[in-house]
Protein backbone atom coordinates (compact mmCIF):
# COMPACT_ATOMS: atom_id res chain seq x y z
CA UNK A 1 0.00 0.00 0.00
CA UNK A 2 1.19 3.50 -0.84
CA UNK A 3 0.23 5.66 2.11
CA UNK A 4 0.29 9.45 2.31
CA UNK A 5 0.09 10.86 5.82
CA UNK A 6 -0.82 14.45 6.58
CA UNK A 7 1.07 15.52 9.71
CA UNK A 8 -0.62 18.63 11.10
CA UNK A 9 1.06 19.02 14.48
CA UNK A 10 4.54 18.97 15.97
CA UNK A 11 3.88 17.03 19.14
CA UNK A 12 2.55 13.53 19.59
CA UNK A 13 3.05 12.37 16.04
CA UNK A 14 6.30 10.39 16.10
CA UNK A 15 4.87 7.42 18.00
CA UNK A 16 1.90 7.25 15.64
CA UNK A 17 4.08 7.24 12.55
CA UNK A 18 6.24 4.51 14.11
CA UNK A 19 3.20 2.22 14.01
CA UNK A 20 2.49 2.77 10.34
CA UNK A 21 3.69 0.30 7.76
CA UNK A 22 3.47 0.90 4.04
CA UNK A 23 5.12 -0.21 0.84
CA UNK A 24 5.63 3.47 0.14
CA UNK A 25 5.22 6.11 2.82
CA UNK A 26 4.89 9.84 2.28
CA UNK A 27 4.74 12.37 5.10
CA UNK A 28 3.17 15.69 4.16
CA UNK A 29 3.84 18.36 6.76
CA UNK A 30 1.09 20.97 7.03
CA UNK A 31 -0.07 23.51 9.62
CA UNK A 32 2.13 23.23 12.74
CA UNK A 33 3.51 19.99 11.31
CA UNK A 34 5.83 22.16 9.18
CA UNK A 35 8.07 22.49 12.24
CA UNK A 36 9.16 18.88 11.67
CA UNK A 37 10.79 20.14 8.49
CA UNK A 38 12.38 23.22 10.01
CA UNK A 39 13.06 23.01 13.75
CA UNK A 40 16.12 21.56 15.40
CA UNK A 41 15.26 20.52 18.94
CA UNK A 42 18.48 20.53 21.00
CA UNK A 43 20.37 20.72 17.72
CA UNK A 44 18.70 17.63 16.29
CA UNK A 45 16.20 17.52 13.42
CA UNK A 46 12.84 15.88 13.96
CA UNK A 47 13.13 12.09 14.41
CA UNK A 48 10.39 11.78 11.79
CA UNK A 49 12.99 12.68 9.17
CA UNK A 50 14.90 9.49 10.02
CA UNK A 51 12.00 7.38 8.78
CA UNK A 52 12.14 5.58 5.48
CA UNK A 53 9.72 7.89 3.71
CA UNK A 54 9.33 10.72 1.26
CA UNK A 55 8.87 14.09 2.93
CA UNK A 56 6.91 17.12 1.77
CA UNK A 57 6.08 20.45 3.38
CA UNK A 58 3.34 22.87 2.32
CA UNK A 59 4.86 26.19 1.22
CA UNK A 60 1.84 28.28 2.25
CA UNK A 61 1.99 26.97 5.82
CA UNK A 62 5.72 27.72 5.94
CA UNK A 63 5.12 31.30 4.83
CA UNK A 64 2.29 31.75 7.34
CA UNK A 65 4.80 31.00 10.10
CA UNK A 66 7.52 33.29 8.74
CA UNK A 67 9.59 30.41 7.39
CA UNK A 68 11.20 30.10 3.96
CA UNK A 69 12.60 27.31 1.80
CA UNK A 70 16.01 28.06 3.30
CA UNK A 71 14.73 26.92 6.70
CA UNK A 72 13.68 23.50 5.39
CA UNK A 73 15.74 20.34 5.91
CA UNK A 74 17.30 19.12 2.67
CA UNK A 75 15.39 15.81 2.91
CA UNK A 76 12.06 17.62 2.59
CA UNK A 77 10.52 18.84 -0.66
CA UNK A 78 8.56 22.10 -0.55
CA UNK A 79 5.18 21.72 -2.28
CA UNK A 80 2.13 23.81 -3.14
CA UNK A 81 -1.54 22.90 -2.77
CA UNK A 82 -1.47 21.91 -6.44
CA UNK A 83 1.43 19.57 -5.79
CA UNK A 84 -0.46 18.05 -2.86
CA UNK A 85 -3.43 17.28 -5.11
CA UNK A 86 -1.07 15.59 -7.59
CA UNK A 87 0.52 13.56 -4.79
CA UNK A 88 -2.93 12.43 -3.68
CA UNK A 89 -3.97 11.20 -7.11
CA UNK A 90 -0.64 10.03 -8.52
CA UNK A 91 1.52 8.80 -5.65
CA UNK A 92 -0.55 7.68 -2.66
CA UNK A 93 -3.62 5.47 -2.89
CA UNK A 94 -4.49 5.74 0.81
CA UNK A 95 -4.44 8.86 2.97
CA UNK A 96 -4.26 9.43 6.69
CA UNK A 97 -4.47 12.50 8.92
CA UNK A 98 -2.59 12.70 12.20
CA UNK B 1 -9.38 12.92 -13.48
CA UNK B 2 -10.41 11.31 -10.23
CA UNK B 3 -12.81 11.77 -7.40
CA UNK B 4 -11.69 12.97 -3.99
CA UNK B 5 -13.97 12.83 -0.97
CA UNK B 6 -12.95 14.82 2.08
CA UNK B 7 -14.64 14.29 5.41
CA UNK B 8 -14.03 17.16 7.79
CA UNK B 9 -15.01 16.43 11.38
CA UNK B 10 -13.14 19.23 13.04
CA UNK B 11 -13.08 22.90 13.47
CA UNK B 12 -15.13 26.00 13.42
CA UNK B 13 -14.77 28.68 10.77
CA UNK B 14 -11.34 30.25 11.13
CA UNK B 15 -9.51 27.13 12.20
CA UNK B 16 -6.49 25.62 10.48
CA UNK B 17 -8.04 22.32 9.51
CA UNK B 18 -11.17 23.80 7.97
CA UNK B 19 -9.11 26.38 6.05
CA UNK B 20 -6.89 23.57 4.76
CA UNK B 21 -9.95 21.56 3.73
CA UNK B 22 -11.41 24.45 1.74
CA UNK B 23 -8.14 25.25 -0.03
CA UNK B 24 -7.44 21.61 -0.88
CA UNK B 25 -10.97 21.14 -2.21
CA UNK B 26 -10.69 24.28 -4.36
CA UNK B 27 -7.31 23.28 -5.77
CA UNK B 28 -8.50 19.76 -6.61
CA UNK B 29 -11.61 21.15 -8.31
CA UNK B 30 -9.52 23.69 -10.25
CA UNK B 31 -7.42 20.79 -11.55
CA UNK B 32 -10.57 19.15 -12.89
CA UNK B 33 -11.15 16.55 -10.21
CA UNK B 34 -14.55 15.76 -8.79
CA UNK B 35 -14.65 16.72 -5.11
CA UNK B 36 -17.13 15.77 -2.40
CA UNK B 37 -17.00 17.45 0.98
CA UNK B 38 -18.71 16.01 4.03
CA UNK B 39 -19.00 18.27 7.08
CA UNK B 40 -19.58 16.79 10.47
CA UNK B 41 -19.32 17.88 14.09
CA UNK B 42 -18.17 21.47 14.53
CA UNK B 43 -17.38 21.69 10.79
CA UNK B 44 -21.12 22.06 10.16
CA UNK B 45 -20.78 25.69 11.20
CA UNK B 46 -19.31 26.23 7.72
CA UNK B 47 -22.79 25.76 6.29
CA UNK B 48 -24.40 28.59 8.26
CA UNK B 49 -25.58 31.45 6.06
CA UNK B 50 -25.11 35.20 6.58
CA UNK B 51 -21.57 34.89 7.93
CA UNK B 52 -20.08 38.32 8.51
CA UNK B 53 -17.02 38.79 6.31
CA UNK B 54 -14.79 40.83 8.58
CA UNK B 55 -11.49 42.23 7.35
CA UNK B 56 -8.50 40.02 8.22
CA UNK B 57 -10.81 37.36 9.63
CA UNK B 58 -11.28 33.97 8.11
CA UNK B 59 -14.67 33.26 6.60
CA UNK B 60 -16.35 30.09 5.49
CA UNK B 61 -19.36 31.19 3.47
CA UNK B 62 -17.52 32.84 0.58
CA UNK B 63 -15.19 29.90 -0.15
CA UNK B 64 -18.11 27.48 0.32
CA UNK B 65 -20.10 29.34 -2.34
CA UNK B 66 -17.07 29.29 -4.65
CA UNK B 67 -16.77 25.54 -4.21
CA UNK B 68 -20.45 25.04 -5.00
CA UNK B 69 -20.01 27.10 -8.19
CA UNK B 70 -17.15 24.80 -9.19
CA UNK B 71 -19.40 21.77 -8.84
CA UNK B 72 -18.09 20.56 -5.51
CA UNK B 73 -20.78 18.67 -3.64
CA UNK B 74 -20.97 19.78 -0.03
CA UNK B 75 -23.13 18.00 2.49
CA UNK B 76 -23.39 18.47 6.19
CA UNK B 77 -24.48 16.14 8.92
CA UNK B 78 -28.05 17.06 9.68
CA UNK B 79 -27.94 15.88 13.27
CA UNK B 80 -24.66 17.74 13.93
CA UNK B 81 -26.10 20.98 12.54
CA UNK B 82 -29.34 20.69 14.49
CA UNK B 83 -27.39 19.93 17.65
CA UNK B 84 -25.60 23.25 17.19
CA UNK B 85 -28.79 25.21 16.73
CA UNK B 86 -28.58 25.51 12.95
CA UNK B 87 -31.90 24.93 11.23
CA UNK B 88 -32.12 24.05 7.56
CA UNK B 89 -33.48 27.51 6.56
CA UNK B 90 -30.28 28.96 8.11
CA UNK B 91 -27.98 27.01 5.82
CA UNK B 92 -26.18 28.21 2.70
CA UNK B 93 -28.28 27.42 -0.39
CA UNK B 94 -26.79 24.54 -2.32
CA UNK B 95 -25.28 22.79 0.66
CA UNK B 96 -26.98 19.45 1.14
CA UNK B 97 -28.19 18.04 4.43
CA UNK B 98 -28.08 14.33 5.02
CA UNK B 99 -26.92 11.55 7.33
CA UNK B 100 -23.69 9.57 7.49
CA UNK B 101 -24.78 7.24 4.69
CA UNK B 102 -24.19 10.12 2.23
CA UNK B 103 -20.53 10.19 3.28
CA UNK B 104 -20.20 6.41 3.15
CA UNK B 105 -21.70 6.25 -0.34
CA UNK B 106 -19.27 8.93 -1.56
CA UNK B 107 -16.34 7.09 0.00
CA UNK B 108 -17.22 3.90 -1.84
CA UNK B 109 -17.43 5.70 -5.18
CA UNK B 110 -14.26 7.78 -4.76
CA UNK B 111 -10.70 7.22 -5.91
CA UNK B 112 -9.23 8.93 -2.87
CA UNK B 113 -10.56 9.71 0.61
CA UNK B 114 -9.12 12.07 3.19
CA UNK B 115 -10.76 11.85 6.59
CA UNK B 116 -9.85 14.78 8.81
CA UNK B 117 -10.74 13.80 12.32
CA UNK B 118 -12.12 15.86 15.15
CA UNK B 119 -10.01 17.75 17.64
Amino acid sequence: MKLGVFVNDYKGTVETVDRLEAEKLGLIFIQNGVFHATLKDNGKPSPLLDKSANFYVLSEDLATRGLTNADVDSRVKVVTYGDVVDLIFNDYEKLAWI
Amino acid sequence: MGTLTIGCFSSLVGSKSLDFTLKLAKTAADKGHKVNLWLSGNATILGKNHQKHLKDYSTGEKPALELLEKGVEICECEACALARGIQKPDSIPGIQWNAMHWYLAKIYSSDRVLHIGGE
